[in-house]
Formats: structure tokens, sequence, C-alpha cells
């Protein structure tokens, strides 16, 4: 919403200081979001009065105007076609001007005749949208308009305009009287409506009886002539809960013209094109009263008749802009005697529309019900000054108002006469309860009592009406204020034009509530610390994706699918981290970066599971995932390629760093077909005690092409529910006593066949190892001469301690020929070397 | 019987005039015990001559023994010296020799980084925990229910156009699965949780929550995604000042005391009174008297950027979720987390936020 500052100086009578202004609109919850200035550099731009005007000796375009500056006389040459009159006043931009369009004003010869300025129209001014010629000044205004008077101050051109950016709760600010209203109560002035002078207004907050639907509406300097009204034109409203109220006037007689030059500049400056002056009035009264009206050609209103009522379902109607509107029975329409003329509160339609041959001009000025103004407008995608007026609120008391000031500003403008009398047709008559206002009530929400003056001064200025009553109040909010209806709404007035900066500030004691932050919160916030701790970096991708995404990294297909998407390509939620991990990935590869180590921990979507609390809603699971891929960071060297085992050590330190517990990777056969994205022979399942926890390996190739990457990277991917369930059937680790004996070491290699896991010939040695084996650890494996093809040398560590007194070498070494030879027999394996002590 | 006692003379002598210049030659702890070996080792010169003491005649054995024993703790005395000797002037070397390489890069897998985002809401909700704030959670799909009426949006009021929605969908098999048909979202503020924390939970409360919200936005200031921190506090006797003391608290542990804070009326259909909260730009910081600020094009040389919404919970809230309003009152805030990290960070684009290029991550 745009405010000029010079009217809302005229509407409350101050003379304001607009940073003031900004400030107290802003701190009050109306908040000036930019302040733009007009009427400014143009500095020797001046009126000039024009003398003789005489065709260019060699251009057929140009003329030689001379004109008057107040000190001297000029000689102008000019290629505009609107060339006035002697007598009549132009706009002299001077030698040496700086023209707001950025053009400045030399001495320069056109067609070898030299000019000494330039003579300006409306665009190069600034002041207007009209780029057919020259800006010729109003002889109304030629009183001001002196030649050689600035033409800043000649046209009155000087003002403010206040950009507010409006919570939709404030309909009344959608207006300069709503503004100006607020800004008085803010100031602590007092503030009066506007008057369209003799005419009689229904009071603010009260409705017209349906006996005093006709109402005389004679104004000042236009003598009320011909038929009454209703016996030409009659209302009927068959929707009265969508259209409570409707009021139509008439204006005979009208001419349809430009309008002045400051009813042009005050909607240039305000955002909105000049048009005729009909349609300018139209846009004046929206601006000022923040009540949408319409103007009929009353000729083109067939049957003098209007209808208000919904659609017939497969009804159809052309709105203004030209545009076959189909509706639905939830439409409310404007009819004529034969058919629709205007979709209610949106948009005209087109055939009754205003147009240059317009004499007779039939004003609608009513009040719809917000609901329904809002759906169709939302349905048909037209959101229109009007419907954004309506659908949050307008006043349904200002209909008899704001008609007055348009048929007068119309005939006042247009020539023309208005009828005798007009039209309030009262479909449901719209009150506003008196609500109780507690003063207990507003010291216990704001902190701090108000005092009963402040009260009754600050709702006053509002436009309530506040009755003493028991324990408080009892105001009846102004119908201009739809949002007050409840204690609370009044409560936030007051603190709100108290100064949100003027209540106290207290900080509460919280009690500890019984419940706490639950574990899984708790968990998901460690998994991300530890992850990052353990080397990664973390990602934080969306949540939507394309299912060709998923496809790609073959995810499971989603249940989830959002019906409006902004893009193709963010349509469905994932079922994986996979594909926006990937695209990370990718996006590195692209730019030429040489390591990855990224994680994200987040959720995936599935659908709904029979244990949920509301089972329409997809199912949400948190997964932890990584993707690993490049070079492997190491100290001065050659760097290395992460592989599986990378990411197994990340996981388990993950795992391990917030439970003391260290997860396994097992092969297991379902995982092919639950994990494809994986390689079949370079995956495994992480296991957790006795349970499956997450999935870890190479991509398979097929996805690495598929996605469009390179190389080898490894991906994890941690259930957290699961993590949180295999977590609670450990329980926490225990604590042990420190060995009291010292441990003796024999190492072991042992040649096997290449398919055999290494952890199986860790196990089982540890095993035949005896009581006294307390560990087994891989410390070498090599292939090729002079193992056999086909197998592999383990050298391993075997390390043994007694429990209750220091071993023998006689009792290790018998120990430790057990465990070879049960190993030999296990796995067909050859002892390579000597077994030895360890030096 | 004197030519073993001769010779054992010759051969105490002898040591005795050796051993100094051995140990003197050795340049080295190794050369050192070498040489020491060489005299007192176990077939060492000395070693071997005293084995042969038996062979001495009775008279002179003693005599020639304490000459051996002595010469034997010379020579140790002598070797301990110049083992300390040696150890001390390495030491000196190494202390007066060159420096480490301190500029080879350090072993090991260099730490990762948590996102910016996930750093900052870990640093927010640390300071509502230290409040006395729990933390909860919701789902990010919820029923428009719970984004919407639940908090008070009237139905086919324009509020709901401050959040523009995606509305959600369940594929046609789950479709015909689900039972009912509500119409589901994807949040839109955190404040779902609010609602279903009140619907499960009874006062007191004071929860705070963190999240992905979801709005139909897109350009250079806003995401489709972004994350949001809400929080409420729910008892008796709960005040707008109270509100106005928990958040300036907040701010000044997150911000700094220094910053002003900045309490204006705004409207949010589930809060009355409703508020903004401004803080003094951390950009330009023209609110300090100590800085001369140039033009900020963050706060528009106001001097001030929004930073959070907030207000007294609406009654219709309570009502909503069983909740006595006369009784109980409370009050809610929410604020975007990807502003605070932008300013924290200095991140120049909303977009690198949710880039994920490892070069950003690792930059912070």
């Amino acid at each position: 919403m745009l405010v000029s500052h010079a009217w809302l100086q005229e509407l409350t009578g101050l003379s304001l200081d607009v940073d003031d202004v900004a400030k107290k609109l802003t701190s009050a919850g109306i908040e000036v979001e930019a302040i733009h200035r007009f009427g400014e550099g143009l500095d020797k731009v001046v009126v000039a009065e024009v003398k003789a005007s005489n065709p260019h000796p060699s251009r057929d375009k140009l003329k030689l105007v001379t004109v008057f500056d107040g000190a001297a006389e000029h000689e102008i040459v000019c290629g505009a076609p609107n060339v006035p009159a002697p007598g009549r006043r132009v706009v002299l931009a001077q030698l040496g001007a700086k023209l707001p369009n950025g053009v400045e004003i030399a001495e320069r010869a056109l067609g070898g005749v030299k000019s000494l300025g330039m003579l300006c129209g409306e665009t190069e001014l600034g002041v207007g949208a009209d780029d057919s010629g020259l800006l010729i000044i109003d002889e109304e205004l030629h009183g001001a308009a002196l030649p050689g008077a600035p033409i800043a101050d000649a046209l009155g051109l000087r003002d403010r305009v206040y950009e507010l950016s409006l919570t939709p709760n404030r309909p009344d600010c959608l207006g300069h009287v709503g503004v100006a209203r607020e800004l008085c109560a803010l100031l602590g002035k007092t503030f009066a409506l506007p008057k369209p002078a003799a005419t009689p207004r229904a009071q603010s907050g009260a409705w017209a009886e349906p006996s005093e639907q006709l109402f005389p509406l004679s104004l000042p300097g236009t003598p009320a002539q011909g038929a009454p009204l209703a016996k030409t034109f009659r209302v009927d409203i068959t929707a009265p809960d969508r259209c409570p109220r409707y009021g139509a006037a008439l204006v005979d007689g009208v001419t349809i013209k430009p309008s002045p030059f400051a009813v042009r500049y005050r909607l240039h400056v305000l955002g909105q094109r000049a048009i005729n002056n009909v349609v300018d009035v139209t846009n004046l009264v929206l601006l000022l009263w923040g009540h949408p009206i319409h103007g009929f050609d009353a000729d083109h209103v067939r049957g003098s008749r209007i209808e208000v009522r919904l659609a017939r379902a497969g009804e159809r109607m052309k709105t203004l802009d030209d545009v076959e509107r189909a509706l639905t029975a939830d439409d409310l329409l404007i009819c004529d005697g034969e058919g629709p003329v205007a979709l209610a509160g949106v948009m005209g339609g087109a055939g009754s529309q205003i147009e240059p041959s317009t004499t007779r001009v039939l004003i609608e000025c009513a009040y719809f019900e917000p609901r329904t103004v809002r759906r169709t407008s939302k349905r048909l995608g037209m959101h229109t000054d009007s419907s954004h007026r309506f659908e949050r609120g307008v006043d349904p008391s200002a209909v008899r108002h704001v008609l007055a000031d348009a048929a007068a500003r119309i005939a006042a403008l247009g020539g023309g006469v208005v009828r005798a009398d007009a039209l309030d047709v009262v479909g449901k008559a719209v009150a506003a309860a008196p609500i109780a206002l507690r003063k207990e009530r507003i010291a216990l929400v704001l902190g701090m009592p108000i005092a009963d003056t402040e009260i009754e001064r600050i709702l006053g200025a509002l436009g309530c009406v506040v009755a003493p009553a028991h324990a408080g109040y009892s105001v009846t909010p102004p119908l201009h204020r739809p949002d007050l209806t409840r204690e609370i709404d009044l409560i936030e007035e007051l603190g709100r034009l108290t100064g949100y900066d003027r209540l106290p500030t207290v900080r509460p004691a919280i009690r500890a509530s019984e419940e706490g932050t639950p574990a899984r919160i708790t968990l998901v916030r460690r998994l991300r610390e530890a992850a990052a701790s353990a080397g990664l970096c973390e990602a934080v991708n969306y949540a939507f994706l394309a299912p060709a995404d998923l496809e790609r990294a073959r995810a499971k297909p989603t249940a989830v699918v959002i019906q409006n998407p902004m893009t193709e390509a963010r349509c469905v939620m994932r079922t994986s981290l996979l594909p926006g991990l990937g695209q990370c990935l990718r996006e590195a590869q692209n730019t030429q970066q040489k390591t990855f180590a990224l994680f994200e921990v987040a959720r995936v979507f599935g659908p709904p599971q029979k244990d949920q609390a509301i089972t329409e809603l997809p199912h949400e699971s948190h997964q932890l995932a990584l993707l690993l891929w490049g070079q492997r960071p190491s100290w001065y060297r050659e760097d290395e390629s992460y592989d599986f085992y990378d990411a197994k050590s990340v996981v388990q330190s993950i795992v391990q760093s917030l439970s003391g517990h260290v997860p396994s990777t097992v092969v297991d056969a379902a995982l092919l077909e639950e994990e494809p994205a994986l390689h079949p022979k370079r995956s495994a399942r992480i296991t957790l005690g006795d349970s499956a926890i997450g999935v870890l390996g190479e991509l398979h190739p097929d996805v690495v092409s598929a996605m469009e990457l390179s190389g080898r990277p490894v991906f994890a991917s941690i259930d957290v529910a699961r993590l949180e369930t295999a977590l609670l059937a450990l329980g926490r680790p225990k604590a042990h006593a420190l060995p009291r004996f010292p441990s003796a070491t024999r190492d072991v290699a042992v040649v096997v066949a290449e398919d055999i896991p290494a952890g199986d010939v860790v196990a089982a040695l540890l095993e035949a190892a005896g009581p006294n084996a307390e560990r087994v650890a891989l410390f070498d494996i090599y292939g090729g001469d002079p193992v056999p093809a086909g197998h592999k040398s383990l050298a391993l560590h075997v390390v043994y301690r007694g429990h209750s007194a220091t071993l023998t070498d006689k009792e290790v070494d018998a120990a430790h020929a057990a465990a070879q030879k049960a190993a030999e027999a296990r796995f067909s394996a050859s002892l390579r070397g000597r077994t030895e002590k360890p030096k | 019987m004197t030519d073993a006692v001769a010779a054992f003379e010759q051969g105490l002598e002898r040591c005795a005039a050796e051993y100094p210049a051995a140990f003197e030659r050795a340049e080295g702890e190794h050369a050192l015990r070498a040489a020491n070996a060489r005299f007192a080792g176990p077939s060492g010169e000395l070693t071997l001559l005293m084995k042969r003491m038996p062979e001495l005649p009775g008279d002179r054995r003693r005599d020639l023994g304490q000459r051996a024993n002595k010469l034997k703790n010379e020579i140790q005395e002598a070797f301990n010296a110049r083992l300390s000797g040696l150890a001390a002037r390495a030491r000196e070397q190494e202390l007066s020799g060159p420096h480490l390489d301190v500029s080879l890069p350090g072993r090991g897998t260099p730490a990762g980084r948590l996102h910016p985002l996930t750093r900052v809401k870990h640093e927010l909700l640390d300071v509502f925990q230290a409040m006395g704030f729990d933390i909860a959670d919701g789902p990010e799909v919820d029923l428009y229910e719970h984004n919407f009426d639940r908090l008070g949006f009237p139905p086919d009021h324009p509020a709901t156009d401050m959040q523009d929605t995606f509305f959600v969908r369940l594929s046609d098999e789950e479709k015909a699965a689900a039972k009912s048909k509500r119409p589901i979202v994807l949040r839109t503020h955190t404040s779902t949780v609010q609602v279903r924390e009140m619907m499960r939970r009874k006062p007191p409360l004071a929860v705070v929550s963190a999240g992905a919200t979801f709005r139909r936005d897109d350009d250079a200031t806003h995401s489709p995604m972004f994350m949001q921190i809400e929080g409420f506090m729910v008892d008796e006797g709960v005040s707008f000042a109270n509100l106005k003391g928990v958040l300036t608290h907040f701010l000044g542990r997150v911000f700094g005391p220094e910053v002003p804070v900045r309490f204006r009326p705004s409207y949010f259909p589930f809060v009355e009174p409703g508020g903004e909260v401004d803080i003094g730009c951390m950009i330009c910081r023209r609110w300090d008297p100590k800085v001369k600020a140039d033009a900020c094009r963050v706060c528009k040389n106001t001097g001030f950027v929004e930073i959070l919404g907030c207000g007294m919970i609406h009654p219709v809230v309570f009502e909503h979720v069983g909740y006595d309003p006369e009784r109980y009152t409370g009050f809610a805030f929410g604020m975007g987390v990807d502003r605070i990290a932008m300013s924290r960070y200095g991140v120049p684009h909303l977009n690198m936020l949710y880039g994920n290029d490892p070069r950003f991550l690792t930059q912070l």
C-alpha cells in the first residue's frame, strides 16, 4: 500500500514530519518499508507562458516556440504536437536543468536553430505517464503557476510516498482515511472523517434499517434533478449472506475526459495510471477510503436492474480483461436484467464498463462477505486491488459516505448531475458485538496495568465506543476494524498503541517439565557431532527431488508426492539420502575437487505405517548417510583413494563415540535386493549387537554411471531408530578391572584361500588359543610370490595373558601351537615361516 | 709366579692408560658403549684380567684385587661421566640445532564440520535449553489442520497467503489405503510442533523446536526449504513482559548484550498481541556510537534487521488444543535459522547454504 504524505496532511489537518510518521507507523505495526520522494530534481524547471509559435525554417515536425519565463522571452525548438495557443502555460526546463530521467539541458541547435531550453511532457518530468506531448498547465492553476515559478511549487509536486507493508488483519489501512485515523491515534490527535458535505451519513457502526433504503443524496454544487433513482433502477440481493449490503448512485450527463492534473498526479505518485475522469475517481475513492467501488455505464445495464446472486453451475462471463471465466455456484455475481455484469468484488464485466461515450454512470458501493471474494479470487487466480480489500474486510458502514463522495467527485470532474436519491439495500445487518474488557486481564497479558484514561483514549481514537462495565469496560469496536472481535484483540491494541518498548521486560521462572527432551533428539544431535568428529562435513539437502533422481540411485519409489511443486525437479519427497549426496559429489567432481567426505542426517519419507498416531501421514525416519570418494587425506604422500574400509572406520568411530559399542559389517545375501544401489561384492550390512542398523558399500558401477559420477564412491547409511533400539538392547558398556599380569605375544602367518574372511581366521585363532588368549590382531596381508595363486598370507599377533599369574613361555607356546594347529585344520591353511616371538 | 703378577700389573696399567682415550674418542652412545665393553664388558680386557685373579700368588691377590676393583670403578665412573656428557651434548645440539619443519601438515584425518545451519541451530537451542526449555520435534509432512486450523488461521483468510504452501498427496495406492482424506502439507513453519506438543502434554510447558520448513518461494532471499526455530511457554500468569524477558536474554546471549533489541507490533494469526523483533544490524552497526557507518544494503540504513516473530499465544489456539485460556497464558516465537547463519558466517548467497559444496563447508 502506497500512502501520500500530502494526502495524510490534508486528511489530518496536521503538519507532519516524514521520518516521524514513518517511525510512529512502524512502531505501531504499520511497517513503512520505504519512502519515495516526488517533486525533486526539478531545479531550473519553471512555468513558462507561450507567447508565439512559428514553424521551424527547415523541419516540418518542429516548431519555434517563444515563451516567457518570468524574466525574459526565449525561443525554444519543440517537437511536441500539442503546442498550445499563446497565453497558455507550459513547463520549461531552462539551460542547466537536469531532469529526473537524467537528461541535462544544454544549449543546442536543432535543424540549425538554437534552442534555449526544452518544453517538457509528463514522462520527462516524472509526474505522469502521458508521453503524447507537452504538459499544459490547467488554466485553473494559473493563479499559482505564474511564469518563472518553480514547477514543483507551482503544481504542488512535492510529496513523499510511504510504502507500507501491511499485515492481513489491517484492511482499514488499505485506504488513506484508515492510515490518517491510525496516525491521529498514535499522535494523540482527534481525527474526523472527511465530509462529502451535506450528505446524511449512516452512523459509524450502525446500519440503515431496510425502510431507510432510499436516502437523499443531495450534494453541494450539483443540484439534484431527474427522477428518483429507485424508480429507475431496482436492486435485488438474492444472496444476502454473501452480499449483506449494496449501494448504488447514478450520475447523469457526464462527459468522459482526462482528469485535472492534480488528480492525475496524485494517482501517479500512488502508482496508478490515470485513465479518464470517471475511472480516476473510482481509483481515487478506493485509495482514499480503502473501499472499492465500481462504475458501470448505466446505459449498458440492461433492464435497469441489478441483481446480486450466486452464479449458476456452468455459467460463464467475460471480465474486463477480456478473459472468458467459467464460474461455479460459489461465485457471487452482479447481474443486470439479462446476465452477469461483474464478478462481485473482484472485477467488472466486459460490456458495461465506462467508455469514452459514457454519459450516465451507475456507481456501485457494496459490502461483500470476505470469504466469498477470497474463494472466487483464489480459484480464478484474479488478485485485484478490489479483491485484496474485500477479502480482508471493508467497512460495511462506509457504504453511504463512500457512495456520496464518489458521486460528488464524478459530478465535479465530469460535469454531471447526481440523482436526488440513491439506493442502499441492506440484505443482512452486520453489527459489531460489544466486547467485555477486564482491566485485570490487561495487566496479566501485558505485564503491566494501563491507566483508565489511556484505555479510553486509545480505544476511542481507534473508533471504539467505550463504556464502563463490571471489572472494566464494554467496548464496541468500529466496523472498519473487523479484526477486533475478542478481548485479546483490544488488549493487543492497548499494548500496540502504548508501544511494546514501554512494556516491562521480565524473565520468567521456568518450571522444569516432567518429560524433558526426548532421547531421540539428543541422539540425532550426537550423531551429527560424531560424524563431524570422524572427519566428515555435513550436507543439508532439499527434502524434495525428482522421481528420476530416486530411480537413478535405485532408491525406493516415493509414496509422497507434492501436488503443487515449483519445479518438476523437486516434486516428490526423498526416500533415500543417496540422491542428494550423489548430486553434491557430482558437482564436486565437475569442479575438479579431488576429495569428498560428506554426511547428512535427515529424514526420508515412506508410506504410512500401521502404528502411527495419525494414519494418513507418511512415515518419516531419520537416517545418517555418508558418501566418501577420492583422495584420502594422508601425510605429504601420494594420496590413496577412499575405500570400503575408510567408510567402515568412520561408521565404527561414529557409533563407538556415542555408545562405546562397535558395529560390525557382515555379508548378507538379502542385501543385494534390499540395497541395489550398492556393489554386490563390495558391500555389507552394518550390525550392532544382534540388530541390523544400516548398510555400507561401494556404489554399484551401474549406479555410478547412472548418477553421472566417476570413480568408486563409498556410501553408508544408518537408520537412527534402529540404532537407538540396538543401543538400548546393548545397554551401556561395562568397565573391567585392568590386567595385573604381563602379556606375551606370539605371531603367526597363515596362508589361506582368498575367499576366507580374515575375521573368520581371527575368530578361529582366538577360540583355539584357549582361555588365556586375550586378542588376535591382523598386522599384514600379503598375496603373490611365494604365496600360491588364489591364496593370501595373513600375519597375526596373538596376545596371551594369564588371569591369575604370569604365563610361562612353555604355557604360551603350548597354547599357540594349539591355535596354529586348529587354524591349519579349519582353513586348510599352511603356516608360512616359523612361529616366533616378536622381538 | 712373578710373571703372572707382572702380566696382571701390565694389564691393569694398559687398561688404565687406554680407557680414557678410548672413551674420549667415542663420539656417540653406541661407540662409548663399545669402548666400555672393550674394558668392562663381559669379555672386556679388565673383566678377563680379573677372571685370572686366582692365578695370582696369595700375598699379592689382595692388593692387586683392590687395584683392579678400583680401576673398574674408575672406568664405570668415567663411562657414566662420558655418557652423560655425550647426552648433554646431544641435547645441547638438538636444542641449538635446526628447527622441526612445522609447516608439514598434521597427520591423520582432519576433523569434519557441522553445517553452519546445524551449528547455529545447536547454539540457539543451547541458549533456550539453559533457560529451562525442552526440545521437541515433529514431522515435516503434517496435517493442514496442524499447520493452519489449530493455530487459528481463519478459513479462506488471506493470512494463509503469508505462507504459500506445498500440498502433498500420497501416491495412488497409499491414498486408497488411507482412511481419511484430511489435507496434508509440508509444514510451512515449526509452529506445528507447538500444536502437537500442546495437544500431547499439559502445562507448564517450555518447549523449543528446530527443523526444516517449506514454502513455495524460491529467489535470492528465499529458499523453498529453510530452517526454523520455534519456541513457546505456557503456564499460569505468563505475560508479554515474560516474552520480552526471554527473548531479550536469548538475543543478548546469541548476538551480544550490547546489540539493541526492538519489539514492534505485527500480526500472526496464532499470537496476540503479536510482534516482530528487530536487532541492531550486525553489518553496519550504526547503532553503535563508536561506529561510523556507511550505506548498508542489509538494513537499508535503518540500523535494524528483523530477526524473529513472536507474541502471546492466541486464546483460540488454547481452545483448539483443549487448554483453558482463562487459566493459562503463554508466548510463542519463531525465527529463521538461515538468515542468522548467513549473517554470522558472512555467507554471500543463500544458495551456498543448500549447495553443499565441500569447498564452502570446509571454509567455516
